[in-house]
């Protein structure tokens, strides 16, 4: 059996076929019935005010394994009967994942879970291997058009940006750009802004997720909808109106139809007016923050600009988009985060005997060779730098 | 040693001066890093509260070495398989990111080898727009004593009775 694990910072994909399942990698704790769930069992969670969060994973990198072990556990004993000695994983890991964290990685696949097998990658260098530049009609096996040579991953997530260029497959590290702008960036901005403007949700980072995925989008003439959020109500297009929810009644947070009217008095209504635009804003422009840095669209020419000259028009050509916040309206083309997890689908499905055998790392070889041998099998941009091992324990 | 006078000396150089550039950019750097927090009150979940048993004793028994991990309170996938010397290793020292870069000496690398710090985009090169930081609108004018911009004289009196500092707080 094949397990593809897309181990994202927000949230974890996982599975063996095409659709995987996807759930947040964290650990909530309710303060409303005081239980703790643990990945998987978020969705049972009904009250959700006020949770609190503990995840793995910081800027990106899983730094709490204690967290990791205990969402993975939980993860590995939802499939029916996971023979895990007698299986292959796929495990993505973040751009530039420092070499201590990679070790971690191997020695919980072979040393806590006893994989047979294993390949670690960066989800952007999956993506050739997808259907992400071919033709969406064409899904017929074996008549599928080769991906472009060249091709540049836009990868926005919870933690980061990311800006990936690659050629014939291979990632070009030296042009790999990154903008401190994630996810989880923006939905801090928007409680803030709200807290401030109109209700205090501070600790209400689950319905400012929702309200972010429902309202926020890509702004085509910053200038123009800024003037037009200024209008009143009924002349006004920008604003929409959010009921949050009222986990004592069980009824989720939704959007109040434009025209509509609040028929209950009991409903608390949200205004999202330039807060819908002016937050994924930040991705375009990260200093209307104070984050002295580039935006995305002068980052993509950033990056393409470290290319070979000859090569600059192919990857203007070839742009794709992964990751969560791809997913604002406006950020076009639309496309689902589980992009990485369906390319490692076709990754493994199209030449299983290619990826055991070039890519896959064999129990067997890891307790032979050693931690090493990741590093020396899977080039990446840390690998011709000698290794610190922390002695701590060794004394 | 004699008890500490009460009031650092370094809040009165700071309103005496409260428009000081440096300041500024020192509150900025600041909020930033409040952006990346995963909750606002950061308080760490205890298992041992989490589980509602009184299971206080290994915290207290043998010192710091041996704290309570919530993944050993969890079904494991293997459960009668003891972990390796290098798994407890991670699962029971935790260190932040910040700790980890400087172990891993990425940050000597030369800025020519890709790497994290050299995969930053540059900074931008336009000033940077100000908004309003009561409604939002564009921000021309800003607070004479803590720096917020806002857009307009109705803004401007929201700010100073609800949000303005008095001062710049870094």
């Amino acid at each position: 059996m094949l397990f593809l694990l897309d181990n994202g910072a927000h949230s974890i994909k996982v599975g063996h076929d095409h659709d995987p399942s996807v759930f947040q990698n964290a650990i909530v704790r309710s303060k409303g019935d005081k239980q703790t769930y643990y990945g998987h069992e978020i969705p049972r969670c009904r009250d959700r005010s006020s949770l609190h969060y503990r995840l793995p994973c910081e800027k990106g990198y899983v730094v709490d394994w204690d967290a990791q072990k205990a969402i993975w556990d939980g993860m590995f004993l939802q499939f029916p009967k996971p023979d895990i000695p007698e299986s292959s994983i796929l495990i993505t890991e973040p751009y530039f994942n420092l070499p201590q964290i990679q070790r971690i990685y191997d020695q919980f696949v072979f040393e806590e879970y006893g994989f047979q097998s294993y390949y670690r990658c960066t989800p952007a260098s999956l993506i050739p291997h997808g259907s992400l530049f071919t033709a969406p009609h064409k899904t017929r096996e074996g008549d599928l058009p080769l991906p472009p040579e060249c091709m540049l991953v836009i990868d926005s997530g919870f933690s980061f940006t990311h800006i990936v260029p690659l050629i014939s497959g291979s990632i070009v590290w030296n042009a790999v750009k990154r903008i401190d702008v994630g996810g989880k960036l923006l939905t801090n901005h928007l409680k803030e802004l709200i807290s401030y403007r109109q209700w205090n949700m501070m600790d209400q980072t689950y319905i400012m997720d929702d309200v972010k995925e429902r309202c926020c989008y890509v702004s085509a003439d910053f200038k123009a909808d800024m003037e037009l959020s200024r209008t009143k109500l009924p002349n006004n297009p920008i604003i929409l109106q959010y009921i949050l929810p009222d986990f004592s009644l069980n009824r989720p947070g939704k959007l109040l139809e434009r025209g509509q009217v609040v028929k209950d008095a009991s409903w608390q209504i949200l205004e999202m007016n330039n807060e819908r635009f002016t937050v994924p804003e930040l991705l375009f422009t990260p200093s209307d923050i104070g984050l002295d840095q580039i935006g995305l669209a002068q980052a993509i020419a950033h990056s393409i600009s470290l290319l070979p000259e000859e090569l600059h028009g192919m990857f203007w050509g070839n742009i794709g988009l992964i990751g969560g916040n791809t997913k604002f309206p406006g950020f076009a083309p639309r496309l689902p985060i589980t992009e990485a997890y369906r390319s490692a689908h076709r990754f493994v499905t199209s030449s299983p005997s290619l990826y055991a055998q070039r890519y896959a790392i064999t129990r067997e070889d890891y307790f032979e060779i050693g931690n090493d041998i990741s590093r020396r099998r899977w080039k990446g941009p840390y690998s011709d730098m000698p290794l610190r091992v922390d002695t701590r324990l060794k004394e | 040693m004699a008890p500490r006078r009460s009031q650092p000396v370094r809040q009165t150089q700071a309103s005496s001066n409260p428009l000081d550039p440096a300041l500024i950019a020192r509150r900025t750097k600041k909020h930033l890093g409040e952006l990346e927090k995963s909750n606002y009150t950061e308080v760490d979940i205890d298992p041992d509260q989490a589980d509602g048993a009184a299971e206080g004793s290994g915290r207290r028994g043998r010192g710091t070495a041996r704290q309570t991990l919530i993944s050993d309170g969890r079904p494991s996938v293997h459960p009668n398989k003891k972990s390796t010397m290098n798994i407890r290793t991670a699962l029971l020292y935790k260190k932040n990111l910040a700790t980890l870069i400087e172990e891993s000496g990425v940050g000597n690398l030369p800025p020519s080898v890709p790497g994290y710090f050299s995969a930053v985009v540059p900074p931008s090169q336009e000033p940077p727009r100000l908004f309003c930081s009561v409604c939002g609108y564009w921000g021309n004018y800003r607070c004479m004593k803590c720096a917020l911009p806002f857009c307009s004289r109705d803004c401007e009196v929201n700010h100073q009775e609800t949000q303005c500092e008095k001062r710049v707080v870094y």
